[in-house]
């Protein structure tokens, strides 16, 4: 126990923390604080109130009784975006005196006047009303949708639309507030990925380069040692993610979107997915991804500071790796890791399978250093 | 000399980093090549320049006018019906009609719909470009942004300068010459953007590499009570730097060379090296692509390239004298990487009423990453003329201090 | 007690050390060669941190390699260069490696007051090691060694670095240390072990040369040692016809000791031969290959 202590304190070294803030804090303006800041941004505001009112009002799903009331609610709002456009003669003047008029009107080959109008109630006064109404119109635009599938769909991809459609679940719930947690936890899971390469990397190079190997293969310990060390690199790996996780997770909670957790995948639009998880229980399902590639880019960084004969190498080894996958895996293995636009399993078979090689290889490091000359 | 070609070879034999100048150059061949089905499309400009001139006249669009009406007399001819347009029977095609026509049929019908496309850009140069108010289109930008008080007089006095200059190019009619249609294939933003950046920070990665790797070499491999004690001694250093700046041309030499090559072996860009860099046909996205000086193709190729490289020894110079401070190649790496983006980001953390915003942006990361749109007034909040130049001189200041604060340090530092 | 038995060692194709047999009981044995004539890979095979690449070496008769920590608790080691953790204090230094030998804390904080008591370095225990001069961290390293009380102490070139008084300390503490523990110690400074080892091991060629008692050894050499005074012209022509061991200037004279066998002249004298003399014998051709 003292002796994983002892290696923990030489992985967690205050040099090592501050540099870890300095680069977390950076990562943060670069990948992150857009989509805490400026959530919802610009008229994805009506489009997360709109949302948060479809909740208290229906719950988390709609049904067909509920989806009356959603059109009457519209009928209601159109009447008022008559009243206003009535209430203003220049609208009347340019033929834009009702909304269904105003919504028809061949905006690509405008008028000036019109377009000034336009630009009016949208931007420069911003009536809520008319963005609410082209939310609404949008939302009422899926329900139309909800039974159709996409054509030249994979036979299992088109059971599972067709599984969804007889289960009811439609996509019709505003997408916003789900986009956006995608979009953050892609850019959480790099800046996680970097630090524990940053932090875990040097772990079993440094003491070899100092040449305190031979001393400590030579205490009872020995090369047992050399496992104590990966656990202290594994544990450090869990204590940097649990960290950083608990700060992001504080920063996302500015965003305000827990009235969206009991709602499920599958009914947010566009969202179609092999599996119906809630918000909540999805955000569970990307911490756990992200402890898994965390501990296996530990493990590999373990693996190569083992390996490599200096610092250059140990990181020019790992950029092919960790750009490789932030091509390849990132999104499949966190925010898509349960889309129906990948394939079922890929992503559990690609945990599985990046778990296997890692201890594999951890193992065979392990005796290769159980039998090595030390020299 | 022979100390200076040792260094070298410390950087320059390690196999890691040979390894991943292979990496990089395969996966850099392996995104051209992988973007490169519309490379045939490509040499219809060529084709039209062999035929009506590089630059674009009212007698020459005249004469490709000319030219589409008699394909499309043969169109007819293969068709049996008589259109104004080959899109028009496009549109008009069935599924199951598209059997009729022979590959050579539909080569024909390709290369009409190419110079029809062509010919209707160069036809709408005027008009688009009559439309553009350079001017009015700074005051949007500046509200879009929120700048306001003393930053949003500078972009604008700037931005009135580049109005002029816009002018002037119309008159010169810079733009009126072929080029690869922007708007179809992005050409520009794919050398200039995907290929180079991919190049520069691949080239960077390794240089940065490379230079800590040099400069920490003794301290890593404990051989610095020797070196350093040695007839050369702590002069070891300037040698050091020699050799890191040296290593960084050659790696991005090779980088440049292997991955420039591959592409224009195949993009054929023979016949387009002396159109202008602000032809209409250069215009991708809101705003067509306007230098501030009249420069071709070609010109703007060597002139950014020249720019990346003074740019990469700068990056080199700079982690030679981080690494100096720091001791430890693994740390310079990630506070380089740290400090990059942080410049980048510099300008965001700026108020928006003040000059700092603007002053902010003259750093060097910045300028990597705006590469594709170097000397260029339609930069955005980049947009001064004196950008480039005066971002490569501040920061050769800046960086020739550094170097020669930090060997000053190292001289007088204890060694142990 | 530990056993060599037919130990050799292969790097691919060079050999560091061929059939090696010995025996060690308790006592201090010197092991005393040129650099390069494998005593490294010997001493680091009795460490376990290389494996023979053929024969064993067995503790009390177990395999060491197979006894694993159970023959490592009772090792101590001095590698001949060794690391340590610059911002670590030598009482922090060794608190960590006392976890690492299993030694508990509170037993670790007496016996490394205790040694650093021992090796002279009581006002500096808390003070960071990268301000060491490297006198004071040989010293850690010899502490460090002895943290476990080991029964098998094994110091490589233990004496770098240390000054006169420094050294003449280290001798006594080692005395005491073997009288009830095997201690080895490789050197090739032949004064530091001259007096105290209880028996020397001298290798060459990768082979065993001599296991013996100092006077053994030097037996070997009885009535072979010389000294006289000689012009200085002579000398190049005394170096042909005998082994030269030392010469001194004086008064424009040379003294030289010298090994000679078979008849003696009159003018010089016989001296009784010393272990440097046997080890500047034993090595003369590697010792003018240096040269």
């Amino acid at each position: 126990m003292r002796v994983l202590w002892n290696e923990l304190k030489k992985i967690l070294t205050w040099k090592m923390l501050v540099l870890l803030i300095f680069i977390n804090s950076v990562l943060y303006f670069l990948l992150i604080e857009f989509d805490i800041e400026y959530f919802p941004n610009g008229s994805d505001m009506y489009s997360y109130n709109l949302g948060i009112e479809m909740i208290k009002k229906y719950g988390i799903t709609m049904d067909r009784d509920e989806f009356i009331d959603f059109e009457k609610t519209y009928a209601d709002d159109v009447k008022k975006a008559d009243d206003y456009l009535q209430s203003r003669e220049e609208f009347g003047e340019e033929g834009l005196e009702t909304y269904e008029k105003f919504r028809d009107y061949d905006w690509v080959n405008r008028s000036g006047k019109a377009s000034e109008l336009r630009d009016e109630v949208f931007f420069n006064q911003s009536v809520d009303l008319f963005w609410e109404l082209q939310e609404r119109e949008r939302l009422i635009e899926f329900y139309k949708w909800k039974d159709s599938i996409p054509e030249r769909l994979s036979k299992k991809k088109q059971q599972r639309f067709e599984e969804l459609i007889a289960q009811k679940k439609f996509g019709l719930y505003p997408e916003v507030a789900w986009m956006n947690f995608k979009r953050f936890i892609a850019n959480v899971g790099i800046a996680i990925l970097f630090s524990v390469v940053l932090v875990i990397s040097p772990v079993i190079l440094k003491d070899r380069s100092r040449q305190i190997v031979p001393m400590q293969y030579t205490t009872k310990k020995g090369r047992k040692l050399f496992r104590t060390k990966i656990l202290a690199g594994v544990i450090a790996t869990f204590i940097v993610i649990t960290a950083l996780l608990t700060v992001y997770f504080s920063l996302y909670s500015l965003n305000n979107t827990s009235m969206f957790f009991d709602v499920r995948v599958n009914t947010f639009i566009g969202n179609e997915s092999w599996f119906d998880p809630t918000f909540f229980q999805f955000i569970m399902l990307f911490i756990s991804g992200i402890y898994i590639i965390g501990l296996v880019f530990g493990l590999l960084s373990m693996a190569f500071s083992s390996l490599v004969p200096n610092m250059v190498s140990l990181i020019g080894i790992q950029i092919p790796f960790v750009i490789g996958f932030l091509i390849i895996g990132l999104y499949p293995l966190l925010p898509d890791m349960i889309s129906i636009w990948n394939p079922k399993w890929l992503s559990l078979i690609s945990y599985c399978t990046i778990i296997i090689i890692v201890i594999l290889f951890t193992a065979v490091l392990w005796k290769r250093e159980k039998k090595m000359d030390i020299l | 000399m022979r100390i200076f070609l040792h260094e070298c070879k410390k950087a320059l034999t390690s196999p890691i980093l040979i390894a991943l100048l292979i990496v990089f150059s395969a996966f850099n061949i392996f995104i051209i090549v992988s973007s490169s089905d519309h490379k045939e499309e490509l040499k219809m400009v060529n084709e039209i320049i062999d035929r009506y001139g590089r630059e674009i006249t009212d007698d020459s669009l005249k004469q490709f006018q000319k030219d589409i009406q008699n394909d499309l007399l043969e169109l007819k001819g293969i068709t049996g019906q008589q259109f104004d347009s080959v899109y028009v029977f496009l549109d008009g095609l069935r599924f199951e009609e598209q059997e009729q026509y022979s590959d050579k049929d539909w080569e024909f019908i390709n290369s009409l719909q190419l110079k029809e496309m062509y010919f209707s850009m160069a036809n709408s140069i005027d008009e688009s470009y009559a439309e553009i108010d350079v001017v009015a289109g700074g005051q949007g930008d500046l509200k879009r942004y929120g700048i306001g008080g003393k930053a949003a007089e500078t972009y604008s006095e700037e931005n009135e300068e580049f109005a002029e200059r816009f002018k002037e190019m119309v008159n010169n009619e810079e733009h009126k010459e072929w080029f690869f249609a922007g708007k179809s294939y992005f050409m520009h933003s794919f050398l200039f953007k995907t290929v180079f950046l991919h190049i520069i920070i691949e080239s960077l990665l390794l240089i940065v590499l490379m230079t800590a790797l040099i400069t920490t070499y003794e301290f890593e491999n404990r051989t610095q009570l020797l070196t350093y004690s040695t007839r050369r001694g702590r002069k070891l250093m300037k040698d050091k730097l020699a050799a890191s700046l040296a290593v960084s041309t050659v790696i991005s030499l090779l980088l440049f060379t292997i991955t420039l090559g591959t592409y224009f072996f195949l993009f054929d860009y023979s016949h387009v090296w002396e159109t202008s860099i602000s032809s209409a046909f250069n215009w991708e996205y809101n705003f067509p692509n306007v230098t501030w000086w009249d420069l071709s193709v070609g010109e703007f190729l060597i002139g950014v390239l020249v720019l990346v490289f003074i740019i990469q020894l700068l990056f080199s110079g700079l982690t030679f004298a981080l690494s100096v401070i720091v001791k430890s190649s693994y740390i310079t790496f990630f506070l380089f990487a740290t400090l990059f983006v942080l410049g980048w980001l510099l300008p965001t953390f700026m108020p928006k009423s003040s000059n700092l915003l603007f002053v902010s942006s003259y750093t060097l990361s910045t300028l990597t990453m705006a590469i594709s749109q170097s000397f260029m007034g339609s930069n955005g909040l980049i947009l001064f003329k004196n950008f480039e130049w005066m971002t490569i001189s501040c920061w050769m200041v800046i960086t020739i201090v550094f170097c020669a604060i930090t060997y000053k340090y190292f001289r007088k530092m204890d060694i142990q | 007690m530990i056993v060599v038995k037919d130990v050799s060692k292969q790097y691919g194709d060079f050999t560091a050390l061929q059939n090696v047999n010995l025996e060690f009981g308790n006592g201090l044995y010197g092991l005393l060669a040129p650099n390069g004539a494998g005593k490294t890979t010997l001493i680091k095979m009795l460490a376990t941190l290389i494996a023979p690449t053929e024969g064993e070496i067995f503790y009390n008769g177990k395999n060491i390699n197979d006894m694993d920590d159970r023959y490592r608790e009772r090792l101590g080691y001095l590698p001949q260069q060794f690391g340590y953790y610059k911002n670590y204090s030598p009482k922090q230094y060794l608190l960590y490696l006392a976890a690492l030998k299993g030694i508990g804390k509170k037993d670790a904080l007496d016996k490394i007051e205790e040694l650093l008591e021992k090796v002279a370095l009581s006002d500096v225990v808390n003070k960071k090691m990268k301000k060491f001069s490297g006198g004071m961290i040989q010293r850690v390293g010899i502490a460090q060694a002895l943290l476990n009380d080991p029964e098998i102490l094994i110091l490589d070139e233990p004496t770098a670095g240390l000054d006169p008084k420094e050294r003449a300390r280290f001798r006594h503490l080692l005395t005491d240390l073997a009288r009830e523990r095997l201690v080895i110690i490789s050197t090739h400074i032949v004064s530091d072990i001259e007096s105290i080892a209880n028996e020397i091991i001298m290798i060459r060629n990768k082979q065993l040369l001599y296991k013996d008692s100092v006077a053994d050894i030097c037996a070997t050499l009885n009535g072979c040692v010389f000294e006289t005074t000689i012009d200085y012209d002579q000398l190049e022509d005394f170096r042909k016809n005998n082994i030269l061991l030392s010469e001194k200037q004086e008064y424009g004279n040379m003294t030289v000791r010298f090994i000679h066998k078979g008849d003696s002249e009159i003018e010089w004298t016989s001296v009784p031969p010393h272990l440097e003399d046997v080890f500047l014998y034993e090595y003369r051709d590697e010792l003018e290959g240096d040269n």
